[in-house]
């Protein structure tokens, strides 16, 4: 299986997850890929690091489907730099992508966290 | 990737790339403050990107569309495997390029004749040519000025109606005269066609009745060559036939005039001496004299079209019964396939060589095919790797497609570039002859669309096939065993076979059909047309072009008559107003006395006017009666000669002699019976023929001289002698009747040069076909063969092995093509003289050819595998 392939899977297994990461990131106001991932970092304490192989072709493709919307700005460090914003599609995806993350979270927990029956012993 | 790059596709990329820059440099920046060192920031700055094209690459294909780059390196890679097989890839794109070529050439014919009948016209779709009565080829004018004008007038279906009428003419007043075609034409007929003049004007509605109204349009080619592009030739006067006329305007570069292959050089209108007074206000006999071309108005279709002038017919007819006896029934053509001028012609021949071309392109994409499977074959190991890389399976499809159609491509390059030379073969093929064709082939933006079409078809049919076929392989399996055994599987191998019977099937027709043809061509030469074409020299003396009074023209005749007579090495001398076999012939309604027409019957007849002597020197037997004598002048009765035809069908079981036919209004009697000959084509269903006395009606003059030795040797003399009597005679069309006469064969010629060179390609391709692929699959069971020597097979056994296959496929390709064959030979039944579409003896003996050479070429691969030492065979894998 070549490199390219072993990036399409990663993004794939991230899938939903990694998109409704960058969007809840975008929600605390525009940011550039960079600045995406240093703060998810932040945010997770160096739990998460978002592979860039796998952020900026989410972002374009998040671009694609009208999620987000980017231009080009000057950050504080006088650097020139593509800015992501969440658009109001962006949101409401946001909003979807949350209640089902709730509900895998719970149901997963559900299995995880279940008392051990006293039967069959 | 060059030549597929385009510009949002580049600014994307570029966008990409500072984007990614951009995060380095900032990832850079941010390690720099956490006191890194630069160096050491940026090489861990770059660890932590990861790989920067993968990373674009990946990021890309979010984009979608993005099919250019990917193309453009499959591209790229096509032409790096076609170039490292260059035998294959020079082979497939030569056969390529001659089948598309054959293709194109035809098409580039019918593009230049059928498609574009009236050179500059608009729209020549909604253009149809009248005919009146019984339909059939290259027919005599057929409408009088008077009914012509009641149509025009009286119709509901057409925007116009235009009529025309031409001969040949010369041009006087100049230092040297000049022999022209001229056009007498109605007001509407450059309005009808749709042209503008260049220069000047053309004619005025109320100039069409008007007589003496001498006013001439030029064609572009003789204003530049005669008046050397005057631009002030508006309003100038110059000569024709020793009468002034005025110009008033010149026609647009090439217009050349309404009959579709015959060039006109000039137009005047329809009586614009005042001479032909009669003519203007007749309804019959010589006031039959135009052709007519009508436009039909948007959205009515040929049919009401018909129906509407049939009707207008009818009430002329009811009120003019007199002249229009026989058939009057109107029929329309559209002008692709007008009988008058040459696309009746071309109609009949060119779609089914179109056709053939199209079998060799079909039979070449078949033997292209055989060999890129055979390349697929031998590159399994090529493609199982990149499979199993990840290459899915549409993406290996799409890159072997893509190989056929960059040879096609090249391919479609060289046919048209060969093309643009062969279109203009096209008027080889007409003998000189005494109509002023302009007859070729045109390369424009159809034929150019034509090879675009055809290349492409080529390059789907042969690349398409073998690469589903081979994309097919299971990776592992190839990999794992490179044994002989795979050898392209089983179903290569079916592929292989359908391929070599499909060519043979292809061929098979191909050569039936120019079998055919080339014995028709053969029966055509030797047949007899009942009349001598050896030792028979004809010139023609434009007497009534140059404008003599009928005494001078009287006079001079019978000058040139007893002339030449006298001449050393003549044997005859006669004079004619037609030559039979060069396409042409004259008309007219002849009514028998005491002869009831059936209903619907044609009363026309064909007609020509020789002196006394014509039979004697064309060798015609007169088998009743006598021949004209140079007493039939114009002080005695008016007295003709019928064929055998005109005296069956007027007066059968009874004896003609004596009995009086009326033509134009004058009565004639029958003095002599000729013998049938042949009038226009050796395989024309004989029409009724009545000779008339040439010193009695004669209109063109024609001398006619029955010679000693070669008749060119005696042309300088004839002409000599003519040019005593006046210098300023002019004299053309000096030529051997025997050349004169192949112009009745040429669409023979056509038919059989064509379909015998499409054939010969069909025969190289079928044979090259099956040798190719029994020798690759002996060599492929070389190992097995081996094998089987080893264990006690003889030589013959392995002989008969391999034979046998090549026998199996050579059969039953021959056995549908046999199948197809018989279909497409009822196409071109109507074109055979003398041999029957199905004649058992061509296609016997085509097929022994087809199967002998396939034989032959399948003999070699089994000689080889029987010399093989069965050691080293076994060895070989």
């Amino acid at each position: 299986m070549s490199e390219k392939d072993q990036y399409k899977n990663r993004i794939e297994l991230l899938q939903g997850t990694l998109d409704m990461l960058i969007l809840q990131t975008l929600q605390w106001g525009p940011q550039h890929g960079y600045g995406i991932v240093q703060a998810l970092r932040l945010q997770t304490e160096d739990v998460l690091q978002v592979e860039t192989g796998s952020l900026y072709p989410a972002l374009h493709r998040l671009e694609r489907q009208g999620w987000v919307q980017s231009e080009w700005k000057q950050s504080e460090s006088k650097q020139k730099a593509r800015y992501y914003r969440i658009t109001a599609k962006g949101k409401k995806q946001l909003a979807r992508d949350l209640g089902r993350w709730e509900r895998i979270v719970e149901a997963i927990g559900s299995v995880m966290y279940v008392k051990p029956k006293e039967s069959e012993s | 990737m060059k030549w597929f790059s385009n510009f949002g596709f580049q600014r994307r990329n570029q966008e990409l790339q500072e984007e990614i820059d951009a995060h380095l440099q900032m990832a850079i920046a941010d390690r720099v403050e956490r006191g890194e060192a630069e160096e050491t920031a940026r090489q861990a700055a770059a660890r932590e990107f990861g790989n920067i094209l993968l990373v674009r690459d990946v990021t890309r294909q979010m984009w979608g569309g993005g099919w250019f780059e990917p193309l453009g390196r499959d591209v790229r890679y096509a032409l790096r495997q076609l170039r490292k097989s260059r035998g294959f890839t020079i082979t497939a794109t030569a056969m390529l390029a001659v089948a598309i070529c054959a293709n194109s050439t035809v098409f580039s014919w019918i593009d230049g004749t059928m498609l574009r009948p009236i050179p500059g016209a608009r729209d020549t779709g909604d253009l149809v040519s009248l005919q009146r009565g019984e339909r059939n080829f290259s027919p005599t004018p057929p409408f009088s000025y008077l009914d012509y004008r009641d149509l025009r007038e009286q119709n509901h279906t057409f925007t116009g109606i235009l009529a025309y009428h031409h001969d040949w003419i010369t041009l006087t007043g100049g230092a040297q005269p000049e022999r022209v075609y001229i056009a007498n034409v109605s007001a509407n007929y450059f309005d009808v066609l749709g042209i503008k003049p260049m220069l000047g004007r053309f004619f005025l509605a109320e100039e069409e009745t008007r007589p003496a109204i001498p006013n001439v349009v030029l064609s572009y080619s003789l204003w530049k060559t005669r008046y050397a592009a005057d631009p002030a030739i508006v309003g100038k006067s110059i000569e024709i036939a020793r009468h002034p006329v005025t110009v008033i305007g010149v026609a647009p570069e090439g217009v050349v005039g309404a009959m579709p292959g015959i060039r006109e050089d000039l137009w005047v209108t329809l009586d614009p001496l005042g001479t032909d007074e009669w003519r203007m206000t007749h309804r019959s006999g010589g006031a039959v004299w135009l052709n007519v071309i009508g436009r039909l108005r948007p959205g009515v279709s040929r049919g009401q079209a018909a129906q509407d002038l049939d009707t207008v017919m009818h009430n002329i007819v009811a009120a003019f019964p007199d002249d229009h006896l026989g058939e009057n029934r109107i029929t329309l053509d559209p002008m692709w396939r007008s009988p008058f001028g040459a696309n009746g012609y071309m109609a009949a021949t060119l779609p089914i060589l179109l056709a053939f071309a199209a079998v060799v392109l079909l039979l070449t994409s078949a033997n292209v095919a055989t060999l890129t499977l055979v390349r697929f074959v031998s590159r399994r190991r090529e493609l199982a790797i990149r499979q199993s890389l990840g290459a899915n399976r549409m993406q290996l499809v799409r890159q072997m497609v893509l190989e056929g159609v960059v040879l096609s491509i090249v391919a479609g390059a060289v046919a048209l570039v060969l093309t643009s030379w062969t279109s203009k073969t096209f008027a080889w093929f007409f003998p000189a002859n005494s109509n002023p064709t302009v007859l070729n082939g045109s390369m424009d933006h159809n034929v150019v669309i034509g090879i675009a079409v055809f290349s492409l078809l080529a390059g789907m049919l042969c690349g398409a096939l073998p690469a589903w076929r081979s994309s097919h392989a299971p990776a592992v399996e190839v990999l794992k065993a490179e044994s002989a055994s795979i050898s392209g599987g089983s179903r290569n191998r079916k592929l292989l076979s359908g391929l070599v019977v499909a060519q043979i099937a292809l061929s098979l027709p191909l050569l039936i059909c120019s079998g055919l043809f080339l014995r028709t061509l053969r029966n055509l030469a030797s047949a007899n047309p009942g009349f001598e074409q050896d030792h028979i020299l004809t010139a023609s003396v434009g007497l009534n072009i140059v404008g003599y009074s009928d005494d001078e023209v009287r006079l001079i005749r019978h000058k040139i008559l007893d002339r030449v007579s006298a001449l050393p090495g003549v044997k005859v001398a006669s004079l004619t107003d037609w030559i039979p076999m060069t396409l042409g012939h004259k008309g007219e309604d002849a009514y028998p006395e005491g002869y009831v027409p059936h209903p619907h019957e044609s009363l026309q007849v064909y007609h020509a006017e020789v002196a006394p002597r014509y039979f004697e020197s064309l060798h015609i037997p007169i088998l009743e009666g006598r021949e004209f004598t140079p007493d039939d002048d114009e002080k005695a009765p008016r007295v003709l000669i019928v064929d055998q035809t005109a005296a069956r069908r007027y007066w059968p079981g009874q004896d003609p002699l004596g009995k009086n036919l009326r033509v134009w209004g004058s009565l004639f009697t029958v003095v002599g019976v000729a013998r049938n000959s042949t009038h226009i084509f050796v395989n024309e269903s004989p029409e009724p023929m009545v000779y008339m006395s040439f010193f009695q009606v004669g209109y063109e003059t024609i001398v006619q001289v029955k010679t000693d030795g070669n008749p060119v040797d005696l042309a300088p003399a004839v002409e000599n002698a003519i040019h005593e009597i006046d210098t300023r005679l002019p004299v053309f069309d000096v030529r051997p009747m025997r050349e004169s006469t192949q112009m009745a064969s040429s669409f023979a010629v056509i038919q059989s040069t064509l379909a015998g060179m499409f054939a010969l390609i069909g025969l190289v391709l079928a044979v090259t076909g099956i040798y190719g692929v029994v020798a690759y699959r002996t060599q492929m069971r070389t190992h097995e063969i081996g094998v089987r020597m080893a264990l006690g097979a003889s030589r013959v056994d392995v002989m008969r092995l391999v034979l046998s296959q090549g026998v199996w496929l050579t059969g039953l390709g021959l056995a549908l093509g046999l199948a197809f064959a018989l279909g497409l030979t009822r196409l071109i039944a109507r074109l055979l003289y003398g041999i029957g579409a199905n004649d058992p003896l061509t296609m016997a003996s085509v097929v022994m050819l087809l199967g002998a050479m396939s034989l032959l070429a399948c003999y070699f691969p089994a000689h080889r595998a029987m010399r093989r030492n069965p050691v080293t065979a076994i060895r070989e894998l």
